[in-house]
């Protein structure tokens, strides 16, 4: 009698594990692939926030917002700018922009995609009271603070709807650039739906672009099918997209290796040195866009806006040899730096001048340094911080203090921080006093964004509080340029100028790398250091 | 036997309130700005900060944080992740995952731990205890993660039995490996609890007794031994449970599994201090009533506890 009772609790646990597999079960998604579509499996993070152009900012929700919506203009893999729902973009000086649209572009509900699409998206997303993450990219438009949120209100003073199919843009200061930034996602159109109910909207957006949402399975996968009325640059060559969502790249990558997805937008720290000799994936590996510096606030004794400063950071960038530390440390997955921008941008150019201060020299080096004690004797230790939850931050910080130590002969050490967050405040309050990593993704295809808003006098991400006239008026002049190759002069000019002061110190950029499974075919890596997935076939 | 469910059951208000408090202060003590990592490295104008503030009631004192999240937990409420979702939804959606599969490993671990700890018992000092001993040693000295990657790579990207990774499809026999992964570690310890308390009951008056009585070898190890035997393998799964939820956050990022340990580890990333805590206050709940079910199982398994 007495052993069947415990055999009945035990078939009572069983059973109720079988009731909770049986719940499971039934949703076995393969991948839509059942019949005969091509629906491409790609890596994704959950979006962290909901899909609102204005209020994304991240990569996870940045694939699925850039794959539904379609603005003004779009960007060619090379980064060139095309024009989209744009017909023309057209301005004299610069300063006041006409922008007419195409006619016949329409949303995923059937409304008409007009002027106030535009200009009631744009005005939503600088409204402070929707705290928008992507606000700062209004900063340029008439009506902005520095942060880029309306100072009067609901509406931008700089924003004017002429007609259904066209409106008026006033910037602050002349851009020659402005059309060229309009294909990052703040500046897509919303449909009227959404400003009924942003929630429900941002849960389920109703969008203009090559894809359509079809269901955002939390936490699961993002399927997305081709948008029958889309007539723009970017034709899907698939038959659409299914982002699945990974919380470990680990994982993704193994799923890689199988085929289970059939490309990935990075590769996990684990497989960094082994994922190009991998036979089971496809890999793709090439300069990219996003870059590293270290920034130096000129604040720090010893780093200010003098001649010794100046020797000490030109000192600092000799002694530091890039290539040894991309080979070694980024198994050659970093590219060393030879300007303040990458070589992704249309008007990047290899002579700036100076620019051979980011060449490793460990004599100079030490000589410059000489010459700085020589003004003023160096005491303590330069301290470079870091946020430790970065992959591979730590290894290179090491390095590079490691080269600085023994190339200048002084005390370099790092100085480590456990989150991001907490390091980001004590930048953004002004609260460090040490030199700290700082890096930049463009915006948009130009040198122009990685200069201006990091190095303009008073700019939105100048972290090191650089100022300099002469800069700025390079900036200024770039902006109000009459045609590429003379906006690309004066950026040379302002590089050269950046290449003296070394507000930042470039390092390297990293690389772009996406891998594939075998047998997917077109897999391109973009200017923005993604796979183009509307190109990706198998 | 009410009355010391209920009694027990009131015990855990206190441990719920003390727990939320404890997990709320450290979320708060973390250091680091949630708006300005939420904005990465754009900047933040102070109308939008003072917005996102009053959204999340960050601008509050941390008591009061914490009393207004009591006040909505009551009603189920948990507030809104920062993609805003109810919290709520999210446990809803990733709880019964974990369950799932906690369940899957602590049978799994049960059934093999108790019966190869059984025989290695009675055949102490044979071949099989001494197997079973290295077996448990070699799974308990290695770390999950290497056992579930090393797993993971023989039998999804190789041999292909089981898929690598489970992502949406959360069948039994998607879930199996992780499962594995999952118990194996419990399982070492099932059996080394099960062999020591087999071996010492084998020496216990009352089976002495029943032997001497006549009934037979396999009777008396099954009634007496067995049974006995069971009582502190019991109470290390009640309180295993509990464990296996918390270690499903590193099971469930290598096999993609989108459960409780994963959602609290995006949280903890994202610093979405309403996740995290929620998440916790489930986790410490199912430990209390885990543990408390545990204590009305000794009744039915040893005879002379009884509760009043």
């Amino acid at each position: 009698m007495q052993p069947k009772r415990i055999l009945k609790y035990v078939g009572a646990l069983s059973v109720a594990a079988l009731a909770f597999t049986a719940c499971g079960g039934g949703d076995d998604a393969a991948g839509g692939s059942a019949d005969g579509e091509m629906v491409i499996n790609a890596h994704g993070t959950e979006p962290q926030n909901p899909l609102v152009p204005t209020n994304t900012n991240e990569v996870g929700g940045g694939h699925i917002v850039d794959a539904i919506f379609a603005g003004l203009v779009s960007y060619a893999t090379d980064g060139s700018t095309e024009m989209e729902v744009a017909e023309s973009i057209e301005s004299e000086d610069n300063l006041t922009w006409t922008i007419k649209l195409k006619d016949g572009w329409t949303f995923s509900d059937g409304t008409p995609v007009t002027a106030n699409s535009f200009v009631d998206a744009w005005n939503y997303g600088a409204n402070p009271d929707n705290a928008q993450l992507n606000a700062y990219f209004f900063n340029p438009i008439e009506g902005t603070d520095e942060e880029g949120n309306s100072t009067d209100g609901e509406t931008l003073s700089g924003l004017e709807v002429v007609d259904d199919l066209t409106f008026e843009v006033t910037l602050k200061e002349p851009a020659s650039d402005f059309p060229d930034r309009l294909g990052y996602s703040a500046y897509f159109p919303l449909p009227e739906v959404a400003f009924e109910d942003m929630e429900a909207f941002g849960e389920k957006p109703v969008s203009n672009g090559p894809y359509v949402l079809e269901e955002w399975n939390h936490d699961v996968e993002a399927v997305l099918s081709t948008n029958p009325d889309y007539e723009g640059n970017r034709t899907p060559q698939n038959d659409g997209l299914i982002f699945k969502f990974y919380t470990d790249p680990d994982a993704a990558y193994t799923d890689v290796q199988s085929g289970v997805v059939d490309v990935m937008d990075q590769v996990p720290p684990s497989a960094i040195s082994t994922f190009q000799d991998d036979d089971s994936i496809q890999a793709f590996a090439e300069p990219g866009s996003v870059n590293g510096t270290i920034t130096i606030p000129s604040r720090l004794e010893h780093f200010g806006d003098d001649e010794e400063g100046q020797l000490r950071r030109q000192a600092i960038s000799k002694a530091i040899d890039r290539e040894a530390v991309t080979s070694t440390i980024f198994d050659d997955t970093y590219t060393p730096a030879t300007d303040f921008s990458s070589p992704l941008m249309p008007d990047f150019t290899e002579d700036v001048e100076g620019a051979d201060v980011l060449e490793f020299d460990a004599d100079e080096a030490k000589e410059l340094w000489a010459q700085a004690d020589e003004i003023n004797e160096f005491t303590g230790s330069f301290e470079l911080s870091y946020n430790a939850d970065g992959a591979g931050n730590r290894e290179w910080v090491e390095a590079v203090t490691n080269q600085i130590r023994e190339n200048l002969e002084i005390e370099a050490e790092p100085n480590a921080f456990a989150a991001f967050a907490e390091f980001r405040e004590l930048i953004t309050n002004r609260e460090l006093d040490t030199a700290f990593r700082t890096g930049w993704q463009p915006d948009y295809p130009s040198v122009y964004n990685y200069i201006a808003p990091t190095f303009g006098t008073g700019a939105g991400a100048n972290d090191g509080d650089y100022s300099n006239p002469d800069f700025d008026q390079a900036l200024r002049e770039a902006a109000a340029a009459e045609d590429d190759a003379t906006r690309a002069e004066h950026l040379a000019d302002a590089q050269a100028i950046l290449m003296e002061d070394l507000p930042a110190i470039p390092l390297w950029n990293r690389d772009a790398i996406a891998i594939a499974a075998q047998g997917v075919e077109g897999v391109q890596v973009n200017w923005q250091n993604q796979p183009e997935y509307y190109l990706v076939t198998k | 036997m009410w009355r010391y469910i209920v009694r027990r059951l009131l015990q855990t208000i206190p441990v719920i309130l003390g727990a939320t408090l404890l997990i709320y202060a450290l979320v708060f003590l973390q250091p680091g700005d949630p708006i300005v990592a939420l904005f990465g490295e754009k900047p933040v104008s102070e109308a939008a900060r003072a917005q996102l503030e009053a959204q999340y009631n960050l601008d509050k004192p941390f008591i009061v944080q914490w009393l207004l999240f009591l006040k909505g937990a009551l009603v189920g409420d948990f507030g809104t992740s920062y993609s805003g979702q109810p919290v709520s939804d999210l446990i809803a959606r990733s709880l019964p995952v974990t369950f799932q599969l906690a369940f899957m490993a602590m049978i799994i671990e049960a059934i093999l731990g108790v019966v190869a700890g059984f025989y290695a018992g009675l055949r102490r000092g044979h071949i099989f205890d001494s197997t079973m001993l290295v077996v448990s040693l070699v799974v308990i000295a290695i770390p999950i993660f290497v056992l579930g990657f090393a797993l993971q790579l023989i039998f999804g990207v190789q041999l292909q039995w089981v898929p690598p990774t489970v992502g949406s499809a959360t069948t039994f026999t998607n879930l199996l490996l992780p499962a594995v992964v999952l118990g194996l570690v419990s399982f070492a310890y099932v059996l080394r609890l099960t062999r020591t308390s087999v071996i010492e009951n084998l020496t216990a008056d009352h089976v002495r007794t029943a032997r001497a009585h006549g009934v037979p070898d396999g009777v008396v190890n099954r009634r007496h031994v067995l049974r006995n035997s069971l009582i502190p393998v019991v109470t290390f799964l009640g309180a295993d449970l509990g464990a296996l939820m918390a270690g499903a956050v590193v099971t469930e990022g290598i096999f993609n599994i989108n459960g409780i340990g994963n959602l609290a580890y995006q949280a903890i990333l994202r610093g979405e201090n309403p996740t995290v805590v929620s998440v916790v206050t489930i986790m410490v709940l199912i430990y209390v009533v885990a543990s408390l079910l545990v204590d009305l199982l000794y009744a039915a398994l040893d005879p002379r506890i009884r509760y009043a």
